[in-house]
């Protein structure tokens, strides 16, 4: 069986309008971005608490808002009604799991997490749990000196692995592969957190491991065809730069297509399967695949085109 | 069959053979049951088996992460003498910077201020050196002491929780990781480790004693159903095992109150008969004149010593038993290393605490002493202590001291003479390393180091089940389309990348095995992502083969073609991939090291099945004469 049969796609006359899509969604991404003051980041990175529960029955946000208004931790009163309260997935009983996000509190009380879970715990008798232990999911303390160097520590892992592979790629092909392989991932990593902002997901720890990994299966991509790209060259020398790259691209789509396939199955189970924690993850892959695959072919080639030519005149 | 392609397939067989064999534990342990797990633990067969297991984590599991920092700026304050407004001024000043700089390091923003406030530090730390500069390499290895002192705390307190391979690691020069999996009771952890450390002195009971509570016990248990069902598996090895200290060394047979000598009867008959009249010595062994407990017994005898029964022939003689900190390997008498524990019978009133040590420090023993060379520690005391300490050293020569750090005795050196003065050398160090130890558990009740909880996770037991059945679920799902698509799209070459790609996740899971790798959620996420990656290499082979095809090549010369063209494609995209991961895994702690790992070995192993495995089954085909077309 094939799904494409032999190609001759124009694909390098479609880069013009290729190239106002990638900059409409880059741009309304950036804006929320912008809007937003920088992506919304989780306690991982910020710092606080995040307490999740396990009702027995089915709760309303609201009363678990009233509940939370008055919370009196050794003598300390907090109001908590105001923050971030919402459902937590779906743990076989729907709409009874709660989660709870709070800022970091300067001089919190000592096992302030716990004694969060302690006040909902009374508050709900007969709705919970007999068990306290049952009663958390998840529950949650960062500092946010822990959080500041996370940062750092996610920052510096973005940028020394695109200078690796910036040098692995330069090595193996030449410099302006490398720059037209950077320019797709780049593209691919704005798209995905643009697209989280839009939404409001928050970027937690796992959500920047998902981001190295769509750079590594953007580059893994790109590569292929680059390769189809550098060993046409070879073969012949009468064609033209943009010929070639887009006889190139012919050649390997059907390879990108059934790879781009496979895996998005893969993620896209993970994301309808994989349950709460992972969810977002998934997502995060899911807009990588697709985009990723796409930017390989819309971004990194014609990148390399304009070098080439650039470089001639 | 070609015979070029034999150690081909003798190498494919070994690989497969060796994954087998390294995932059978895992797949084993999924099996039992909870009863089934405690009554391994109970023949000390579990913790070896769980050594060969993909481990959880602690988001599968359920579980506590705890991360704890040494407060720097108040032990630096604690340390100072003559502290006065200019001082604390400046400590405060380095505690903002840190505040808004958490990176940054403790000891040259220290410096920086008392540079600026003139601050001249020999004024506050006069027994650390004379200029700035000593002072704080001084305190920096005071700083770091304070870790160790926290570090040495927890080791020995984390088994109280009862959990099973409890993690403790240092991160950077002033961080402890905690992990300890599927704990209930998440306050009590917190109070365990928060609180400060006990450190005390116990007499240890003269042997006569031990050997005359032993034969008691013994008498206790025996006939009771419930110990020989405990005992029943256990192998007592009625040799004796050889210790350092040979000449000391009392026989098994005296230890124990036997008077016939066993050790020239069968073994086979006596082992029977041992545990049925001693089923609580039958465990132990003799190490010279302390007692050994091999660790796989140690489970059992814990529980011996819980005993109502036995409980009350302890306090009858006014004793307890108290384990070593750690486990020591033995020789044992036919050639294999054993690791066995110490059991020490103590006093059950501790004679001094730790309040009383105002320094303890490592060394080598001076010139023109008898321990000139040897590592030795000097310890030293207050007035108060000192004044009891001559007491009961002058009233217990000749018998050990245990030196117990919560609960747990550390050493228990003899006492030679009576100590006037409290300053008391101790010696008997293997080396100088095992006399820093000591010192650090000597130092550990005089100067508790000021320790904070940074960050602390709790993962409820519910969620772990929840992801790891979703995890589980995902995973087969995910492969069963792709193995589905692929026979569709590609039929018998298909089913041949099918193969390789099930070999490729069990191969993935047997090096995670042997690796003890911790298997995450992020992980799973990471096993999913290398099926569908892994499929890879094969689709831009098969895409290669069939352009070969079309070009109207052999099946042979198709095949030959289609990988040779295939191999540098699949090595330059699949490098970047592993650099990613490879700098994840650098940058990632717990669960996104998970990921990394697992992505790392899947993209490794992919390669090695693609290119290797899945050609060597296509040359056995193609190999054949006749062969005209290619399912593909």
């Amino acid at each position: 069986m094939r799904i494409v049969k032999d190609t001759n796609i124009d694909f390098m006359r479609q880069r013009k309008l290729a190239l106002i899509l990638s900059a409409v969604v880059i741009f309304s991404g950036v804006t929320s971005l912008l809007i937003n003051g920088g992506p919304k980041l989780s306690i991982d990175f910020k710092g606080g608490t995040l307490v999740s529960v396990q009702f027995t029955e089915e709760m309303d946000i609201l009363a678990v808002r009233t509940a939370m208004d008055n919370v009196n931790i050794d003598g300390q009163v907090f109001d908590f009604s105001k923050e971030e309260i919402k459902h937590f997935g779906d743990l076989g009983a729907e709409l009874s799991a709660v989660l709870i996000r709070v800022p970091h509190i300067e001089d919190a009380p000592n096992n302030f997490a716990q004694k969060i879970v302690d006040h909902i715990y009374n508050a709900f008798p007969g709705k919970v749990p007999e068990n306290k232990t049952d009663f958390i999911i998840v529950k949650d303390t960062v500092s946010p000196k822990i959080g500041s160097e996370l940062s750092g520590k996610a920052v510096m892992a973005i940028i020394s692995s695109l200078g690796l592979i910036l040098l692995y790629i330069s090595i193996r092909f030449e410099f302006r592969f490398a720059l037209g392989a950077i320019a797709a991932l780049t593209h691919d990593v704005l798209i995905t957190l643009g697209i989280f902002s839009l939404l409001g997901y928050e970027i937690s720890l796992p959500i920047i491991a998902a981001f190295l990994t769509i750079v590594g299966y953007s580059l893994n991509d790109t590569i292929v065809i680059f390769d189809r790209i550098r060993e046409n060259i070879k073969l012949s020398k009468r064609d033209t730069y943009s010929e070639i790259v887009n006889r190139s691209m012919n050649e390997s789509l059907s390879r990108t297509i059934v790879t781009s396939l496979t895996t998005f199955i893969v993620v896209f189970i993970l994301w309808f399967f994989g349950g709460e924690v992972i969810h977002n993850f998934a997502l995060a892959m899911i807009i990588g695949v697709v985009v990723g695959t796409y930017s390989s072919i819309y971004i990194a080639s014609p990148i390399v085109i304009h070098l080439h030519d650039n470089a001639i005149k | 069959m070609n015979s070029k392609l034999t150690p081909r397939f003798l190498i494919i067989g070994l690989v497969l053979t060796w994954a087998i064999w390294a995932i059978w534990p895992s797949f084993q342990y999924q099996r039992l049951t909870n009863s089934e797990k405690e009554s391994l633990r109970e023949e000390g067969k579990l913790e070896q088996l769980e050594s060969r297991i993909i481990k959880q984590g602690l988001d599968l599991k359920g579980g506590m992460y705890i991360v704890l920092e040494v407060d720097l700026p108040t032990l630096m304050e604690n340390l100072a003498i003559n502290k006065d407004g200019k001082f604390n001024q400046s400590v405060n000043n380095v505690r903002d910077q840190l505040a808004l700089k958490p990176e940054a390091d403790f000891f040259s923003l220290f410096s920086n201020v008392s540079i600026e406030n003139n601050l001249k530090l020999s004024r506050y730390y006069y027994d650390y050196g004379s200029s700035n500069d000593d002072i704080l390499s001084a305190l920096g290895e005071e700083s770091e002491d304070a870790i160790n002192r926290v570090l040495e705390i927890l080791q020995n307190r984390v088994d109280q929780f009862g959990v099973s391979e409890p993690t403790i690691q240092k991160q950077g020069n002033q961080r402890i990781i905690v992990e300890l999996a599927g704990i209930q009771d998440s306050e009590r952890a917190r109070s365990l480790l928060e609180s400060t450390a006990l450190l005390e002195f116990f007499i240890v009971k003269d042997i006569t004693t031990t050997n005359e509570l032993m034969i008691k016990i013994d008498q206790a248990l025996k006939g009771n159903e419930d110990i020989t069902e405990v005992t029943k598996d256990i192998q007592p090895e009625n040799s004796e095992v050889s210790t350092s200290d040979d000449d000391e060394t009392v026989s098994v047979s005296e230890l124990f109150g036997e008077s016939g000598d066993t050790t020239e009867t069968d073994p086979g008959v006596t082992n029977e008969n041992l545990i049925k009249d001693r089923p609580f010595s039958a465990m132990l062994r003799n190490l010279g004149n302390t007692i050994g407990v091999p660790s796989k017994n140690a489970y059992a005898v814990r529980k011996i010593l819980e005993r109502p029964e036995v409980e009350e022939k302890l306090a009858a003689v006014g004793g307890t038993f108290v384990f070593s900190h750690k486990a020591e390997d033995y020789p044992t008498a036919d050639g294999d290393v054993e690791s066995i524990f110490s059991l020490y019978l103590l006093e059950d009133q501790a004679e001094l605490t730790g309040g009383v040590v105002e320094e303890a420090k490592a060394n080598l023993g001076s010139q023109g002493t008898t321990s000139a060379g040897q590592p030795i520690v000097n310890l030293s005391m207050n007035s108060d202590g000192a004044r009891k300490w001559a007491i009961v050293t002058g009233s217990n020569v000749g018998r050990q001291v245990a030196i117990v750090l919560d609960k747990k005795v550390h050493m228990a050196p003899n006492i030679r003479e009576k100590i006037a003065g409290g300053g008391t050398l101790i010696e008997g160090f293997a080396n100088i390393d095992e006399a820093k130890d000591i010192a650090i558990v000597l130092r550990a009740g005089a100067l508790p180091a000021p320790v904070e909880i940074i960050e602390e996770k709790v993962v409820g037991p519910s969620l772990g089940a929840d992801s790891v059945r979703r995890g589980t679920q995902s995973v087969i799902i995910g492969l069963i389309l792709v193995l589905v698509f692929m026979l569709i799209y590609y039929r018998v070459s298909g089913s041949i990348a099918d193969f390789a790609l099930i070999w490729n996740i069990v191969l993935v899971l047997a090096v995670l095995a042997s690796l003890q790798a911790t298997l995450t959620l992020p992980g799973i996420a990471g096993l999913i992502l290398t099926v569908g990656m892994s499929i890879d290499a094969n689709v831009i082979i098969f895409e290669r083969i069939r352009e070969e095809l079309r070009k109207g090549k052999t099946p042979q010369a198709a095949v030959s073609g289609g990988y040779d063209r295939a191999l540098t494609t699949i090595i330059d995209a699949n490098v970047t991939t592993l650099i990613a991961s490879l700098v994840l895994w650098q940058f990632g702690t717990g669960p996104i090291k998970g990921f990394a790992t697992v992505l790392f070995w899947g993209i490794l192993i992919s390669m090695f099945t693609a290119i290797f495995v899945t050609r060597t089954i296509f040359n056995s085909f193609t190999g054949r004469k006749g062969l005209t077309k290619l399912s593909i």
